[in-house]
């Protein structure tokens, strides 16, 4: 547990630094603005794995019936949907310098969109049971359901039409092809530090939930 | 299997003809949208392509919402009881599935036949619409079953059941669209497959999922 928070403060420390000094590769469009990727991508892989997280404590609960893993299952959804908001969020700024506006009618930005809809509505459904194994059973089918049904929408429909985000459709961007070793240095520790930060932002309101449920 | 899994869509249709209600309210419910679509476009009608093909599906799905949430609600708990031990939980889901696929067919070729002759007919090879309408009630409520079997579950249910299955059953509903306003004018399959295909996975995700996932919903 205390590697995690080592190698987070080392890893984000070196990130913010060097994704703001370090020079980048000049592309056409994207400029300095490049240097988001440091920031903006990792909060969405971040929320992928933590919803993966939760996917899966809700497949235990399911298949062992300890209503601890509900709990997790719910505390990794919901760090996760933050670090989804703070993609939009940085997304939506990046936007507004590159393409000139906060939201375009774009596949992968409707895809995130409904993705934080969808868990949304996940905790619409937590609220609205009382009785805390029916709310955890019921949530917990959900849960999969839902994440089941998030894959095709952010890894699959995307690819299937042009989009504007970089990456897509012949704009420079993050793909294979256009990222140096001078971006490789600072995108996977900064996806790596941003992993270990959500996991340690889980533990801590995990240890106040079950601290709360004892008392 | 196959005939327990009769013998509940046997039940079904009997209470739903014998109510007689059931289809005709939600028929009603579509017509009427429908004739609000075409009031609201007034005298000029609509002239586009895309809004007549996303309109359409979404009138469809605001018609499959509010009849399939009701797919559960007629079962009393005594009656669960009664058929915990009766059958199977692959088999309660797949004949409420499968009725609920008769139903929205049916009622799709309904709204199908009242839209075009309200708002107009836009579509050229109407064999490959009318196959296509079977494959998107299919789709809709291939999803929307195990939606409504976990909303049913919880008190207050009309609200929750839509909250839950608008963001869920998107992917499926712009899939359905894409793939009406490619093959309204010309169809061609080189244009459609991609999105075929991703169809066909999406539903055998979601069937895998509610065979698997409700038997867990079931036990409780």
């Amino acid at each position: 547990m205390k590697w995690i928070k080592i190698a987070c403060i080392i890893l984000l420390t070196y990130v913010t630094i060097a994704g703001f000094l370090f020079d980048v590769p000049e592309l056409p469009i994207l400029n300095e603005a490049i240097r988001v990727m440091f920031f903006h991508v990792p909060t969405w892989f971040t929320m992928i794995f933590l919803l993966f997280i939760s996917a899966l404590n809700a497949y235990y609960f399911i298949s062992k019936g300890t209503i601890n893993y509900d709990l997790k299952s719910r505390e990794y959804a919901s760090v996760g949907i933050f670090f989804g908001i703070l993609g939009i969020v940085s997304g939506m700024i990046w936007a507004k310098f590159t393409w000139g506006t906060y939201w375009t009618n774009d596949p992968k930005l409707n895809g995130s969109a409904l993705s934080l809809l969808i868990y949304f509505s996940y905790f619409v459904l937590r609220g609205s049971v009382r009785d805390q194994t029916k709310k955890a059973k019921i949530s917990s089918v959900y849960n999969i359901f839902a994440f089941a049904m998030l894959i095709p929408l952010i890894f699959i429909l995307p690819r299937m039409t042009d989009s504007l985000h970089p990456g897509n459709g012949g704009n420079p961007g993050f793909n294979v092809y256009d990222m140096n070793s001078q971006l490789r240095i600072i995108f996977y520790p900064a996806v790596i530090g941003f992993i270990l930060l959500g996991i340690w932002i889980t533990k801590l309101r995990l240890r106040l939930r079950f601290l709360n449920q004892k008392n | 299997m196959l005939k327990k899994i009769f013998i509940i869509i046997k039940k079904d249709l009997k209470i739903d003809l014998s109510q007689g209600h059931m289809f005709f309210s939600v028929a009603l419910y579509l017509i009427s949208s429908i004739f609000i679509v075409y009031l609201s476009f007034g005298s000029l009608g609509i002239k586009d392509l895309n809004t007549w093909v996303s309109l359409f599906w979404v009138i469809i799905l605001f018609g499959a919402i509010t009849s399939i949430s009701k797919s559960f609600l007629y079962e009393s708990k005594n009656r669960n009881y009664y058929y915990y031990f009766l059958f199977t939980p692959t088999e309660l889901i797949f004949s409420k599935l499968i009725y609920n696929f008769i139903f929205l067919s049916l009622l799709c070729f309904v709204a199908f036949g009242f839209y075009s002759l309200l708002v107009g007919n836009f579509i050229k090879s109407i064999s490959f619409f009318s196959l296509f309408l079977f494959v998107g009630a299919f789709s809709i409520s291939n999803c929307l079953t195990l939606i409504s079997a976990i909303s049913n579950q919880v008190r207050n249910n009309s609200a929750i059941m839509s909250v839950l299955s608008f963001p869920i059953i998107l992917p499926i509903l712009l899939i359905l669209i894409n793939i009406s306003k490619i093959s309204v004018s010309y169809f061609s399959w080189n244009l459609v497959e991609d999105d075929i295909y991703l169809l066909i996975l999406l539903n055998i995700i979601v069937l895998v999922l509610s065979k698997i996932l409700f038997s867990f919903l079931w036990r409780a």
